[in-house]
């Protein structure tokens, strides 16, 4: 009787979070569908696919395996050995993103300098800066605890690191990943429980910064107020938002039907990409984009369970990586969102999981994959076993 | 490791659970903000902005009608419409690779420098590249997938007889429009009203979903034509055949169905084949059998004497003085071609005597005569409403002189078009009884208007019988198991007013003469050989055409089949108009 009694929770008690694997799966799989939907008529019409319709679908499909993969040898490895290397990687991190900038090396697309071209694949290091930013804010955290209401040594360091990076991305330039690495940054601060009346300046400080920024460039300028108003400029500025909300507009309620988007058909640039969203709401409706919306909630309630769950446990690093991981894909996956919807400007940030794009994909699932490791070591803690 | 351990190695940090709440609860609340946001894009907003993308790749398109099918009276096609694909572009969208340009002008051999002119010629909306290609060709253009450029399916005319058919059936303009003949004449029954679609285009312009049918295509209604194609073939042969070993200028040939005025052959030569694009130059486009006037010669003698018998003033045995061949008019002489003291009726009409038709056209006021030669359908349209019918020309008798009155008699100051000569011979086919002119095929007999009686129809028949015979002017005109009624024209041509020595020969003729099946008009503008009389030039082919036809027609022979007189070579009896 009370073997029994003591086995049975053990059986039911998994060593991963279930749900946050479906939710995963849920992602990658409509994310696989609707790239192959949006970039079939593209890749039949281009000459660069070699008019292979799958062009795009086959790809995608092998970055996700890579990116299985890559998360099944991640989640071998303790988060402590992540803490170690955390500095490191951001030092690696700010070394990619500065090779990027140098001609001959960095891959220039569309006017953004933003790809590394290594033999098969071309890498985007400012995805991945974006998971060592993660990892390095939430040591950095942890490292400073001690001096967290002094302003100049808690907060400084980090912004003169965060300017450093900025400037770095800016010069890309992608607005977009230095948007989401300084949310994670801040983020991480924030839930570290650094000084509230910091925070508070803060509040005011970093919009006003943020303007000063925009308006300095003409080309940020142009983004930021071309999105306003996209029908002043429907075939110039506003071309490409007019397109996507025309896609929202057509897909009502349930959509015009798997496969049976127009928008797709050359007239919305980045429709697998960027605007696969759009393409999503055109194909499968209000419905279909409630289901993204909703999976994305259900990951970011998942991952700051796994986070509250490790701070409950005292393990304050994999506390900080998992909400900020929750942090980092939530905001990316609403700034895309919003962006699709009309109501923040054009970023060139990818909706995570589902858009195409080798490097995001399988950073993505890295992140995830993480996340699963802080949960296992969660449950290992939880039943008194070593990690 | 133990919770109190890590305490210490973190110092005084410690994560406070209501800043994670509510970074928690603002991520939900962005998300919320979306759905909303969602909501209102795709079930509130959702009507501007598909009026919008309506604007964008909505578009009416026109479909083209297929235009009806001309056939024979047996059905055989004559003119039929077959798809054909136009290559256009819209300039503002056209985005093609320097490659992509030079497989295009290969392929719509075109220069390079043409089609960049026309392509990149952002001024415009709409550039035909080029039209009508075969389907197959248009295929491959469209595989080079060049965004901006479009196919349009269009509708090309064929003429499976080409240059037999060609003056008849006319042809149509490259919008398929009907420009000259039957093409022109029945438009409004042929030509299809385009309808009109609302369609969803991609960007590259392909349709990619029709939308609503504004308005159904009315497809054009397809015509039987009186003509037989068979008698078409034989009168077209005959004619080139006539024309080239005459070195003739042009002439023409109409066979007509006596009985119904139905037309079952029109054949000109030169003519030319509608199927090349290449227009023609205008003397061979024309229409000479309907279009061209001439003055008839003696081929109206026929008319002169029937209205002379209807009002009773001859009989066909009536002796006339032809005054040994030289008679003078108002101080004009009229000439025959062989003198004769005395010629009856008949005979006036056998050896075409130009004097005795004067002498009857005298006996007759200048009113009545008019009277006659109006209701054979002189001077008036023929009722076929050809395109470009030349109604020809009968001046009022209230103008006419003596020596006028005298030479319409032998056809000179009168001028007719073929068909309307031809026309006017089912009187003498249809006891007296003239028939209207139609191209399309009848299935109920045909009400003609009375114009001379029956008696005087049949006289003139047998005269004109005599025509043909030994003794005639046309022995050459007789067909082995038909009798023949017909008569020959050799007029003079006029040039700047006066008679050259230039001529139309023509024949005019019926056959079987005891029920007339068919009419054979034989017209040869300006002969420049050896021979240039009626019954030297027109009177052969006249033959062949009628007795080839006749036997096609399965017509019983109402002669025996040795019925052919060849005449003394000193019997031959020529005219001189």
């Amino acid at each position: 009787m009370i073997n029994a009694s003591l086995k049975a929770p053990r059986r039911v008690m998994m060593d991963y979070d279930n749900v946050l694997a479906w939710v995963v799966i849920a992602l990658l799989s409509i994310g696989l569908v609707m790239v192959y939907s949006a970039s079939i008529a593209t890749a039949e019409a281009g000459k660069f696919t070699g008019y292979q319709p799958t062009y795009f679908l086959v790809r995608h499909a092998l970055f996700i395996l890579v990116g299985l993969i890559a998360g099944v040898i991640v989640f071998q490895v303790p988060t402590q050995t992540w803490q170690n290397l955390a500095p490191y990687l951001f030092l690696f991190g700010v070394v990619l993103l500065l090779l990027v900038l140098i001609p001959g090396v960095g891959k220039s697309v569309n006017g953004s300098r933003r790809w590394l071209s290594l033999f098969v694949i071309n890498l985007q290091p400012s995805e991945l800066m974006k998971f060592f930013a993660v990892l390095y804010a939430a040591d950095y955290t942890v490292r400073k605890g001690a001096v967290k209401d002094s302003l100049s040594k808690a907060f400084f360091p980090m912004f003169a690191v965060m300017a450093l990076v900025g400037t770095l991305l800016l010069l890309e330039p992608d607005m977009g990943a230095f948007v989401v690495i300084c949310a994670i940054a801040m983020g991480t601060l924030w839930l570290g429980g650094f000084n509230l009346k910091i925070f508070g300046g803060l509040i005011v400080a970093l919009p006003l910064a943020f303007a000063a920024l925009i308006l300095s460039s003409p080309y940020r300028m142009q983004r930021v107020i071309g999105f306003m108003d996209p029908w002043s400029d429907p075939y110039g500025k506003g071309y490409q938002l007019s397109h996507a909300l025309i896609a929202f507009g057509r897909g009502e309620w349930f959509g015009v039907g798997l496969g049976a988007s127009v928008e797709k058909l050359f007239y919305l640039p980045e429709a697998h990409t960027d605007f696969l969203l759009a393409v999503i709401a055109e194909e499968l409706g209000l419905f279909g984009v409630c289901i993204v919306i909703l999976l994305f909630g259900w990951l970011i309630v998942r991952a700051f369970a796994i986070g509250r769950q490790a701070a409950m446990e005292e393990r304050l690093f994999a506390a900080l990586v998992a909400q900020g991981v929750a942090l980092w894909l939530g905001v990316q996956a609403m700034i895309n969102i919003g962006v699709n919807m009309g109501i923040l400007p054009t970023k060139g940030l990818t909706l995570p999981f589902l858009s195409f794009g080798g490097s995001g994909v399988v950073v993505n699932l890295v992140a995830v994959a993480v996340l699963f490791r802080i949960d296992y070591e969660n449950r290992r803690v939880a039943r008194g076993l070593p990690i | 490791m133990k919770p109190a351990a890590n305490i210490k190695t973190t110092g005084q940090l410690a994560l406070p659970p209501w800043r994670s709440r509510l970074l928690f609860v603002l991520l939900m609340g962005g998300l919320a903000g979306l759905l909303v946001r969602g909501i209102y894009l795709q079930a509130i907003h959702d009507d501007f902005l598909q009026q919008k993308g309506d604007a964008r790749y909505g578009r009416v398109i026109d479909i083209n009608a297929h235009r009806g099918m001309i056939t024979d009276r047996h059905g055989e096609p004559l003119a039929i419409s077959t798809p054909v694909e136009s290559v256009w572009a819209s300039p503002p969208d056209v985005d093609a690779t320097s490659q992509q340009v030079r497989d295009l002008a290969r392929l719509l051999g075109m220069s390079m420098q043409e089609v960049k002119e026309r392509l990149f010629d952002t001024s415009r909306d709409f550039v035909y590249l080029r039209r009508q290609l075969p389907p197959e060709q248009a295929g491959k253009v469209e595989r080079l997938g060049i965004a901006g450029v479009s196919l349009k399916r269009e509708y090309r005319r064929y003429y499976p007889g080409g240059e037999v058919t060609s003056h008849l059936l006319g042809f149509t303009s490259v919008d398929d429009n009907g420009q000259e003949g039957i093409e022109l004449a029945m438009q409004s029954q042929l030509g299809g009203k385009a309808g009109s679609q609302r369609v969803i285009k991609d960007r590259r312009g392909h349709i990619v979903e029709d939308v609503a049918s504004l308005r159904a295509p009315k497809e054009g209604s397809d015509i039987a034509l009186s003509l037989d194609n068979k008698i078409q073939f034989l009168a077209f042969r005959e004619i080139k055949k006539t024309v080239e070993e005459h070195q003739a200028k042009s002439g023409s040939i109409v066979v007509l169905d006596a009985k119904t005025g139905e037309l079952l052959a029109l054949a000109n030569w030169p003519s030319y084949n509608p199927n090349n694009r290449e227009k023609p130059a205008p003397n061979v486009m024309r229409n000479h059998a309907v279009t061209d006037l001439f003055e008839p010669g003696s081929t109206m003698k026929p008319f002169t004497i029937a209205t002379a018998l209807d009002l009773g003033k001859i009989k066909p045995d009536t002796e006339i003085n032809t005054e040994h061949g030289v008679y003078t008019v108002g101080g004009r002489k009229i000439h025959d071609t062989h003198p004769e003291a005395y010629l009856t009726v008949a005979q006036v009409i056998q050896k075409s005597s130009n004097v005795g038709a004067s002498k009857i056209a005298l006996s007759m006021k200048p009113e009545q005569f008019w009277h006659g030669l109006h209701e054979a359908g002189f001077g008036a349209p023929t009722g076929s409403e050809f395109p470009g019918e030349a109604p020809g020309r009968l001046r009022d008798y209230n103008t006419w002189r003596p020596i006028e009155q005298a030479t319409m008699s032998y056809g000179n100051g009168i001028s007719v078009n073929l068909l309307q000569l031809a026309r006017a011979y089912t009187v003498f086919a249809n006891d007296g009884e003239l028939k209207p002119i139609t191209l399309l095929k009848q299935d109920a007999p045909v009400v003609g208007t009375k114009v001379f009686s029956a008696n005087t129809a049949q006289e003139v028949r047998e005269m004109l019988e005599l025509v043909v015979r030994p003794g005639g002017t046309a022995p050459e005109a007789q067909i082995n198991g038909y009798r023949v009624a017909g008569k020959t024209g050799t007029a003079h041509k006029l040039d700047g007013g006066h008679y050259v020595n230039h001529y139309v020969a023509s024949f005019v003729g019926l056959a079987p003469a005891s029920n007339p099946r068919l009419i054979v008009a034989v017209m040869v503008n300006d002969p420049s050989g050896a021979e240039y009389y009626g019954g030297q030039v027109a009177a052969p082919a006249f033959s062949n055409v009628m007795g080839a036809a006749l036997r096609q027609l399965n017509v019983p022979n109402d002669a025996p089949l040795n019925n052919v007189m060849q005449p003394n070579p000193d019997e031959l009896i020529k005219e001189d108009t």
